[in-house]
């Protein structure tokens, strides 16, 4: 009912109003992403979105069925009751969700709703994109000869899983997750409570990755090809640079052995810390993870993450390599 | 953001990935396997909104917290007003001065007889590594399109393995009469591989000799995989 006071907008108007906005300005829009840096970055923006939304769907569908179907006394009973026990057991379990590490973020975030402790759950976010099998046939396939690249990658990101998980469980607080997944809502049956977490979910995990997917298309334009090709014959820095390559481009957990494989120019330790230090963060996960568990984790997770990750990779590489 | 906003905004975003993977607009940003999981994640996306939309109809519009669902917008609307092209010369000239050279072998089967259509990334891998000797003195014909390196003419093909941002480019260079195209034009170029010419030195970028090169459309799959 329209008052004297006049309508208040809602979203809905806003949203209409934007859209017809953008439909107006699109020949300016056009314009704009004619120009060649503007447009490879725009097909990034658009490939990581693109690429990584059926496993963000995955996640949140999974993460709906966990809300409805797998009550927290059933987790309780499949875990060792010792969250010390615990984190290997969630690292191996990573082992079975054939996704990329978009997936494994609302899943982690559920588990922790249904009373997974937060050092379990954390360490099966960093083990499902990782170790599953797709990414390590994959791994395989891009090292054709290197079989220990396969068995040195899949240590290391395990390590790096159970690692991380024992110092969140030891030193971890639980009021740095600020987010934590709100109790599935009662009422219309399973199914429901299935359809409405996942929804819930998507909308807001979405809004991060597309985040994180222009951050890894501003960075993919933005870092000259000249910081991997001066690195041959520099193991030190070649190690670190690949480790901050991999958190800025965030590539798929499935496709990484691939890039990895091309840069011949280096030897395959910092190319193995590439490809463990990528899945466990990168910047589309950093984005993802700030807006899964809140900002204070984030703040703290991804360099926990990034400086375990470093140092199993370097350990496995120099006994397995 | 009001939940029907949500849900508008889903269906849209459903919608822009069932329009993609509908036609081949989806080649220009991920693999072709991929078509089946864009169908199945846009189909569950609008079921999703529909879902809440039938079962909001009884209360009141209800408001949830936060404005990140409206980055969710970001991409259908480069999707639907732009859609991007795939990765061309730009890419390619960001992505270093040499071709990536991850050895499959060392030995290659013969060419099939007459002037065979391969793609670059093969081209290039025997080029470089092939002892058996396989493309010498052998007619082939590639597609790609053209770079611009200096005064030299590349012909270029990009290699993905999952999505755009992994893509990695194979050049040829070409050598001989190719007329001048512009940048991102796609050549048929039938031609024998200058023996000798992938090494090192040249950052493993073979040079072709042309003996025919004829503009042709972007083929519907503009990656090689």
């Amino acid at each position: 009912m329209t008052t004297a006071v006049g309508i208040r907008p809602t979203s809905m108007h806003v949203f209409c109003a934007v859209l017809l906005v953008a439909i107006l300005a699109r020949p300016l829009l056009v314009d704009a992403l004619s120009v060649p840096v503007l447009q490879t970055a725009a097909t990034v923006f658009v490939a990581v979105c693109v690429q990584a939304l059926p496993f963000l769907v995955l996640g949140v569908l999974l993460s709906g069925a966990i809300a409805a179907f797998v009550s927290p006394a059933v987790l309780r009973r499949v875990l060792p009751a010792r969250p010390e026990a615990a984190v290997p057991v969630a690292g191996a379990a990573g082992l079975v969700l054939p996704g990329c590490e978009c997936a494994s973020v609302p899943v982690a975030r559920r588990l922790m709703g249904q009373g997974v402790p937060d050092a379990v759950a954390l360490a099966f976010l960093l083990a499902a994109p990782a170790v599953n099998p797709v990414v390590l046939v994959a791994t395989a396939v891009a090292f054709p000869g290197e079989p220990r690249m396969v068995l040195a990658r899949a240590v290391a990101s395990l390590a790096t899983a159970c690692v991380t998980g024992w110092l969140w469980q030891r030193f971890g607080r639980a009021e740095w997750i600020a987010r934590r997944a709100a109790p599935p809502h009662a009422g219309g049956g399973r199914w429901a409570v299935l359809a409405e977490t996942a929804r819930h979910d998507l909308v807001s995990a979405g809004g991060f990755l597309v985040v994180g997917a222009a951050a890894a298309a501003a960075l993919s334009v933005l870092v000259p090809p000249e910081w991997t090709e001066a690195l041959a014959g520099q193991l030190v820095l070649a190690v670190l640079v690949m480790a901050v390559l991999a958190v800025v481009l965030a590539l798929c957990s499935e496709a990484d052995a691939f890039v990895a494989a091309s840069l011949t120019m280096l030897p395959l330790l910092p190319r193995l810390v590439f490809l463990v230090v990528g899945p466990a963060v990168d910047v589309k996960l950093i984005a993802l993870q700030a807006g899964t568990f809140g900002r204070a984790f984030a703040a703290r997770f991804a360099p926990l993450t990034f400086a375990v990750a470093v140092c199993c990779a370097v350990g496995a590489g120099l006994v397995l390599l | 953001m009001r939940r029907d906003t949500q849900h508008a905004l889903l269906v849209l975003l459903g919608a822009a990935l069932l329009r993609i993977a509908a036609d081949d607009t989806y080649l220009r940003y991920v693999r072709p396997s991929h078509r089946w999981l864009l169908l199945a994640a846009g189909a569950v996306i609008v079921v999703l909104a529909v879902v809440g939309l039938v079962r909001d109809r009884a209360g009141p519009p209800a408001h949830e917290h936060g404005h990140t669902p409206w980055l969710l917008l970001a991409p259908v609307l480069v999707i639907a007003l732009v859609a991007p092209p795939a990765l061309g010369a730009d890419a390619v000239s960001r992505a270093g001065a040499g071709n990536p050279v991850v050895q499959d072998a060392d030995v290659f089967d013969p060419l099939p007889p007459g002037a065979p259509q391969l793609p670059v990334a093969e081209f290039v891998q025997r080029a470089v590594w092939d002892t058996g000797g396989s493309l010498h003195g052998r007619e082939v014909v590639l597609t790609g399109f053209v770079v611009r390196r200096g005064a030299a003419t590349e012909l270029a093909r990009m290699t993905i393995a999952c999505c755009a941002a992994d893509a990695r480019p194979h050049r040829v260079r070409l050598v001989g009469d190719v007329a001048d195209p512009a940048p991102d034009t796609w050549l048929q170029v039938r031609g024998v591989l200058q023996e000798g010419s992938a090494t090192s030195v040249t950052g493993h970028v073979p040079a072709l000799t042309v003996a025919e090169a004829t503009v042709v459309p972007a083929p519907p799959d503009p990656y090689e995989y």
